[in-house]
Order: structure tokens, then sequence, then C-alpha cells
């Protein structure tokens, strides 16, 4: 191995830009550091070749360890995206600078920028300056010059950022030659996936100072495993789903998981499936047996694409089938996916989705998002996050976008010591607006709201965020209390199966008790279905390794049965099921759903039918 | 730039240029071009062998050859101390910078007298640091040590303003380019940095010889004003004029005078030059 890094790690202003990097390049390989700006593809770079200092991890060049020896000890070449020419140097000075240094004679430092010169294509334009130099013929030399004292690791950080399209392409052409050549190990950065494509042997996609993955470029586009190498390179959708008696289960679709993926029952999962996968079929219900279908939906839009055309398509609203990717429009709750066809196939309005291909992601870590105002809910949601091991971000509304950055440190200095790890986000606008804005773009497993104080002060944020959330949220009470015991009230109507599911899979995360409560009303032995319910729902809960009870309390109202249960004190949460869009009053009262958030004096949790 | 311009607007540009320019000489000639003109009148009326024995006075020789030694150690001093702070100020990211980065630039806005008086206080033999000096036998003011720490004080920003945006405009990138191929920080600085630097180093020195020669304000504080010892050209110039002696005087102004001509002329050459190269 050529280029050997372990746990590389780089700290700025507290932050980790560089996080545990571990790669292993082999000898003349192009390796292809692929991100966007900002990730720390750069710093890597920088890294290896001396130029930062490394604030953990090693860098091992060709078997020598380099980490803690200065640029000039470690004979890299690199190429900066400003050429960095010496401007009162000619080419052939230029060039020859390297050798110079080293005490090569004269006469054998004018042949070797001659035909270096040759190499990239410059012969003869030795004696210009680099202002007498387009920006290409000016990386070119570069280039010739990082390469003259022959290194045995090359390093470019995005050398052809600067350039137009045209001389791009041109000197990624020449790039690709000259490396393999000299067959000199070579990494390059850069943000351009296409460049990726093209000139790696292999890509490795940083984000946020990550190496997530690395492959060829073909395995990274139809096998990724993470959400951001999948919607970083190439087109597709990302839908979101549960995984359900080992299956990964979107709506109506189930789909295998594969094995090299293990999931979380009762966890998130995520499928990717790009344009070319899926198939619009004209004549819905005649789908082919065994074909996962994802539902019947109608063109909104047929955009002309040379010799395919890109077809846009809405699925209606399904329960327990979100997309993440791309982020629909606000207010858009169905499923919009595109599909790529020949441009001379005529489509109806209504088509059948079906699937050919998909890929299952990596089980993602859950999310969790504070939206608390109150300082007590914060350092819950950080609490609640720690113990099921998810993301938290807190969410900060600034009045306007002036106030961001002073809404950004308030949050900070009221988290503490509970701030590291945790991604703040600050919108700036009307709270209401921006809190359903966050909670349909991103997806979250989890809400988290403040549930005690002054009423009028959550309302009509939290109020609105109820109705139409599909997100399930945790109204936080009571502050510290570890959520040890969940009180599940499947009383109201026909609960549905998510309240049972999502609790169930939160009590496995938090390693707390159930208890699945039905309120029999008016004292009467509850029917049949109940206890089958019941029983189904203690069946799922041991599914999920949970320690799960069940009880039939009669009660004249179901309020009064979940409060009486509730009063008890044995349980730390109350979760509750509520359907989607249902209106807030029933008959000029609050639905039950309401009502146990106003009266219980524990932490509520609402799951949303559809969720 | 304007080989850029559209055609007609040059035009334009040509016709009408010849009021606002004829103006602008008018004014130029009572305030600039009459009095430097006067200088050389004066100083020749007498005739050329008149001329010459002014020049050829022995305090008027030690004046200029004064002037001039002050002026090149000054210059050369300067250009090492003024690059290094360019260096220093451009090149690092540190607590006070900013602050920094004012006070090497205040002597251009104190007046030379204040600077003068200033250096005394400290120096001189009653003080802060000259009391404590003096009693070991060295004592800078009123000696050739004195006027040049005052001209060394009063160029000091003519070196960091024209190094200073230079390095300023060099991307980090351009030594870490020599660092990856292997240079060391000194042959970087010497070997690309330094010949990058060119233009504002020749600049700064012309600038800084130039102010040196024609100091007064500091100089006549510190120096004492002693004949043969630490008389500089001005100096004697105006001492000359108090005495009288308007032709002596005349005649040390024109050779002055005729120093700086010099120099500007050389250094709107060499800026004529790098322009045209760059």
């Amino acid at each position: 191995m050529s280029i050997v890094l372990e746990e590389l790690t780089k700290v700025y202003a507290g932050r980790r830009v560089v996080d545990r990097v571990s790669l292993e390049v082999g000898e003349g390989e192009l390796f292809v550091l692929l991100g966007s700006s900002g990730s720390g593809k750069s710093t890597v770079l920088r890294l290896i070749a001396g130029l930062s200092r490394a604030d953990g991890g090693t860098v091992t060049l060709f078997g020598r360890d380099v980490t803690n020896l200065p640029p000039q000890a470690r004979g890299v070449g690199f190429v900066f995206q400003n050429y960095s020419i010496f401007r009162h140097m000619t080419v052939a000075r230029n060039i020859e600078f390297g050798l110079r240094l080293r005490g090569v004679s004269r006469s054998e430092r004018r042949k070797k920028s001659g035909e270096l010169l040759e190499l990239i294509g410059l012969g003869g334009l030795g004696g210009r300056y680099a202002s007498q130099l387009s920006g290409g013929q000016q990386q070119r030399v570069a280039l010739a010059r990082a390469l003259a004292y022959e290194p045995r690791v090359l390093l470019l950080d995005e050398p052809f950022g600067a350039l137009d399209a045209k001389i791009r392409l041109q000197l990624r052409r020449t790039l690709r030659e000259i490396q393999q050549a000299l067959h000199v190990t070579t990494i390059l950065v850069t943000h351009d996936q296409d460049e990726a494509f093209e000139l790696a042997d292999r890509i490795g996609v940083v984000d946020r100072g990550r190496l997530l993955e690395v492959g060829t470029g073909e395995e990274l586009y139809s096998r990724p495993q993470s959400f951001f190498v999948a919607t970083f390179l190439g087109a597709g959708v990302v839908l979101h789903g549960r995984c359900e008696e080992g299956q990964a289960r979107f709506g109506r679709v189930t789909l295998p998981i594969p094995a090299d993926l293990p999931h979380e029952e009762g966890g998130p999962v995520r499928v990717l499936i790009r344009p070319e996968q899926l198939v619009l079929d004209p004549s819905p219900g005649t789908e082919p047996e065994g074909t996962p279908t994802l539902g019947t939906g109608t063109v909104i839009e047929e955009i002309f694409a040379g010799s395919s055309k890109r077809v846009r398509v809405r699925i209606p609203e399904q329960a327990g089938l979100r997309q993440i990717f791309p982020v629909a429009p606000f207010g858009e709750t169905g499923i919009l996916v595109d599909a790529v066809l020949g441009a001379d196939r005529a489509i109806p309005d209504e088509v059948s989705v079906l699937l050919k291909g998909w890929r299952v992601l990596a089980q993602p870590e859950p999310r969790v998002l504070s939206l608390g105002e109150a300082p007590e809910t914060a350092i819950a949601a950080a609490k609640l996050a720690r113990s099921i091991k998810a993301v938290l971000t807190v969410l900060g509304i600034a009045k306007d976008s002036d106030r961001v950055e002073r809404t950004r440190s308030e949050i900070r200095s009221r988290l503490g010591e509970d701030a590291s790890g945790v991604e703040l986000r600050v919108r700036a606008g009307d709270r209401t607006e921006q809190v359903l804005s966050e909670v349909s773009e991103s997806f979250y497993d989890l809400v988290v709201a403040d549930g005690g104080g002054d009423e009028r002060r959550r309302a009509p944020g939290e109020r609105a965020l109820l109705q139409r959330s599909k997100t399930p949220i945790l109204f936080a009470r009571g502050g510290e209390r570890p959520l040890r015991s969940l009180l599940i009230c499947t009383a109201v109507g026909e609960p549905g199966r998510n309240d049972v599911r999502f609790g169930g899979w939160l009590a496995a995360r938090l390693r707390a008790r159930v208890l699945l409560l039905h309120v029999a009303v008016g004292g009467q032995e509850p029917a049949a279905w109940v206890h089958a319910h019941l029983d189904r729902g203690v069946r799922t809960l041991q599914a999920l390794g949970v320690d799960g009870a069940r009880k039939v309390l009669p009660a004249r109202t179901p309020l009064e049965g979940i409060l009486a249960e509730t009063r008890s004190g044995a349980h730390d949460l109350v979760v509750i099921g509520r359907h989607a869009g249902r209106a807030r009053s029933v008959r000029g009262r609050d639905d039950v759903t309401f009502q146990v958030l106003r009266s219980a004096d524990r932490s509520v949790l609402v799951v949303p039918a559809d969720a | 730039m304007s080989a850029a311009l559209p055609v007609e607007t040059r035009r334009r540009r040509e016709r009408t240029a010849f009021a606002p320019v004829s103006i602008l000489v008018l004014i130029l000639l009572p305030l600039l071009l009459m009095p430097l003109g006067a200088v050389f009148v004066f100083a020749l009326r007498g005739g050329l062998p008149a001329f010459w024995r002014a020049v050829r006075a022995p305090e008027a020789q030690f004046a200029l050859r004064f002037s001039l030694l002050i002026a090149f150690l000054t210059a050369g001093i300067n250009a090492v101390l003024g690059t290094f702070a360019a260096y220093v100020l451009s090149k690092y990211r540190f607590r006070g910078e900013r602050t920094l980065g004012i006070v090497v630039n205040l002597p251009v806005a104190i007046p030379t007298v204040v600077v003068g008086t200033s250096l005394l206080l400290l120096w001189g033999p009653i003080g802060l640091l000259g009391k404590l000096i003096t009693p070991l036998g060295i004592q800078p003011m009123f000696r050739p040590a004195g006027v040049l720490l005052a001209h060394l004080f009063v160029t000091f920003p003519y070196m960091l303003g024209t190094v200073k945006p230079l390095l300023d405009e060099l991307e980090t990138t351009y030594e870490e380019a020599a660092y990856t191929i292997g240079a060391g920080r000194w042959t970087t600085f010497r070997l690309v940095l330094l010949p990058a630097l060119r233009g504002g180093l020749v600049t700064g020195a012309l600038l800084t010889f130039a102010h040196s020669l024609g100091e007064f304000g500091a100089t006549v504080m510190v120096s004492g004003n002693l004949r043969l010892r630490t008389q500089t050209a001005p100096l004697y110039i105006f001492a000359q004029f108090e005495a009288g002696d308007i032709a002596q005087a005349n005649a040390i102004a024109a050779v002055l005078a005729a120093l700086s001509f010099l120099i500007f002329f050389f250094l709107f050459r060499y800026t004529a030059r790098t322009k045209k190269a760059a």
C-alpha cells in the first residue's frame, strides 16, 4: 500500500473537520475523494501533504510514518486549484524548481523540463511567464512542476475547479494519460461526480469530515449503503419505511432486506430507487405477479430530453410510506417519482408504478428533533436521544434572519455540556410555519416538544403540528425522569398498530417495560376483538424484545380510564395513537388525544396512525 | 484600461480635455512648478563658479554626505524591518493584530516635530531610558545615531505600505507550493517570496530614501543641529537662511531638489516598466 491513513483527525474550533478517516490507496492507483464544499476533503489532502498538522491518527507513505514530518520531507507532488505558478520564474524554471533544490545539474534540469513540457503538451513554451499563459496551461505547468522531482505520491486539490468546462475535459484526459504513463499513486479531490466517475479507479465519498464509503464508481452508484452517498451520486428517490418481521415495509410494498445490511426490528428503513429502475405500467391492476408495485399514480409532468423523456408521477399518500429525498414541496403529501422512458413512448395519465430494481440502504441512526423553548425540554430531549442512541437536532426559531446567530449561541449556552454532538439548526420566521417546514423537509423519527407550562404559549404551533405531522411527537413533562415504563393506550377507538409498533420500538431502545391498556367504556366486558388486538400487541412487543403486559380497565370514559391508570404513578410516558388530520374537537370538545395531553401529568407521546 | 473603452467615449474625452488640463496647469504653476523653478534660478544667479564654491564649502559637503549616508542606512534598515513587519502582519493571525497594524502606521500621522520631542523624552539625558544609559556613556541624542533613530521612526510605514499589499495578494498556496516541492522556510522566502515582492521593495526603499533625505522636523529636534557633526542637508539650508547666507542655502537646496528629481524619475520609470511586464 502506498498511502495509508489511519484514524486521521483534524479539529478546527472544536469541530472535527476530518473525523477519523482511514483509507488505503494502492500503488499506481488514482483515488478520488468526492464531497461537497466544506466536507473536509481538501483538509485530508493537506494532512497527507503535511500542510496541516493532524490532531490524531497517522499518515503512512510507502511504509514510512510521515505524520510528524514537515511537507518538505514528505516528497509528495501537490497541485493547487489556483495553480500557484511562481510568477517571476519562467515556465521551465518553475518546472525545474524541485530539481534545483535537489542539486540536479543545469543540463539535466533542462532535459527533464523539456520532456515534461512535451508530456503536458506545452513543448517550446518553457521561456514564457505565468502571466502569458491561460488558466489551463498554467495548471498543466503546475502538474509538470509537481511531477518533475518524481514524487511517488501526487495530490491534486480540485485541480480543474477554476477552468472552463471544455478545458476541464481536455485536462482530465491529459491527467489520466500522464498518471497511467508514470504510474504515480494519486489522490484527487473534487466535488464533481462526473470527474470522479471518469478519472477514478476508486472513489471515496466524504461528508462532514467522515469518509462514508469507498468503492468503484459503479459500486457506489448501484450499491450505496448510506443515504448521503445514495443521494449525492446520481438521481433517484429515497423512501422511508419501517422494518417489520425482517422485511422492509414501505406502505403497500414489502421488500427483502439484504443479508449484509442487518436491520433492527421496528426501526427505520430506507430504500433508494433510481429513475431507470422504475417501470410505468399503462394498465393499472394488471401488474405481473411478484413485481413490487409502489402504487397507482398520476403523470404530472413530462420533460423532453432528446432521446429520452423524464416522466414525473405522483402517487397518492399511503400510510407508512414517506419520501425523504428529494424533499417534497411544502404541503405535498404524496410521493413524487421520476422515471426515464424512450421519447417515443406515449404514456396515459394513470399508471401503475412498478419496481424492477431497488437498493435497501443501511439502517440509519434514529433522528430526534427537539423543538423545546423551555430549557428542560432540550435537556430531556438530549437525555432521550442519548439513551436511544439517536442523533439529536435542536431547532431554534429566530424572529428574523439578523438574530439567527444570537439564537444559536443562546441555545448552545442553554444546552451547556449536552451540546456536544448535537446538531443545531436555526430558522428565521414565523414559529409555527418554520417548525412545520423543518419537520416536513428533514426526516425525523421523533419530535420532542414542550409539554409543560403555559398552554397558551405552545398553542397554536404544536396544535397545528399535531394535526399535520406524520412524525410521532413527544410532549416532554417532568424533565429528568428516566423513561422506564411506557403506558400504551389502545383504548382510543381503533388505534391501528402504529402506536404499539412505535411505542414498542422506543421501549426496546430504552429497555423499558410496556403496559398495553384498553379502557372498557361503561364497565362492559370488551368484545372478543379487543382481546385479540391486545394479544397481537403483546406478541408484537415480544418480537421487539420488550417486556409487555396487558390490562383492561373499566371506566366511564376513555379519558377517565387513562388518567386513572396514569395517576397510579407506575408509568413514565403515555403513548397514544391519533388519526391524521382529525379535527381538533369532536362535538365541541377536544378529542381524547388532546384531553390526555392537557390533563396527564406525564410526558405524552402521540403517534399518528400513518407514521 | 483605455483600450477597453468604446471609440466614441475616447474621442469625446480627447476633445474636451483642453479646458480641465489648462486649469490644472494654471493651479499647479504657482503651487508647485514655479517654487521649484525659483530654487534653480536663485542657485545659479551668481554664476556656476559661485554655485560650485557654495557646494564645495566644507560644512555643505559634510551636510550633503551625512544626509546621503543617513538616507542609505535608513532605507537599508527599514527595508529589512518593514518587510519583516509586513510578513508578520500579512501571514499570521493573532490577537491584537489590528492594533499592531495601526501602531506600525502611526508615524505617518504624527507630526515629525512631535516624533523628535518624544525621542528626546525617551533617549535624552533626562529621558525615561536616557537617564539610565547616560551614566554608562551611551547617549544617542545630538549624535548621528539619534538622527538615524529619528529617520527610522519617521519612514517606517513606507516599506510596509508597499510590501504588505503584495504579500496580502499572494495566496498562501504560493508558499505551500514551494514547501511541497521541498523548499524550507528560508529558501522559500529567498527564492519564491522575495522575488515576487521585488517591485514593492524597490518602490518602498526609494520612498524611504527620498523621505529621509528631506526629513527636517524630527531631525532638528534630535540632532542639536551641530555643524560638521549632526547637521543634515535640510538643516544646513535652514541654518544658512537664518544666517542670511541665501546663496549658500540656495545652492544646497538645488542639489537636494535635483537628487529628489532623480529618485522620482527612476521610480516612475521602474513602476512603469513593472506595470508593463505584468
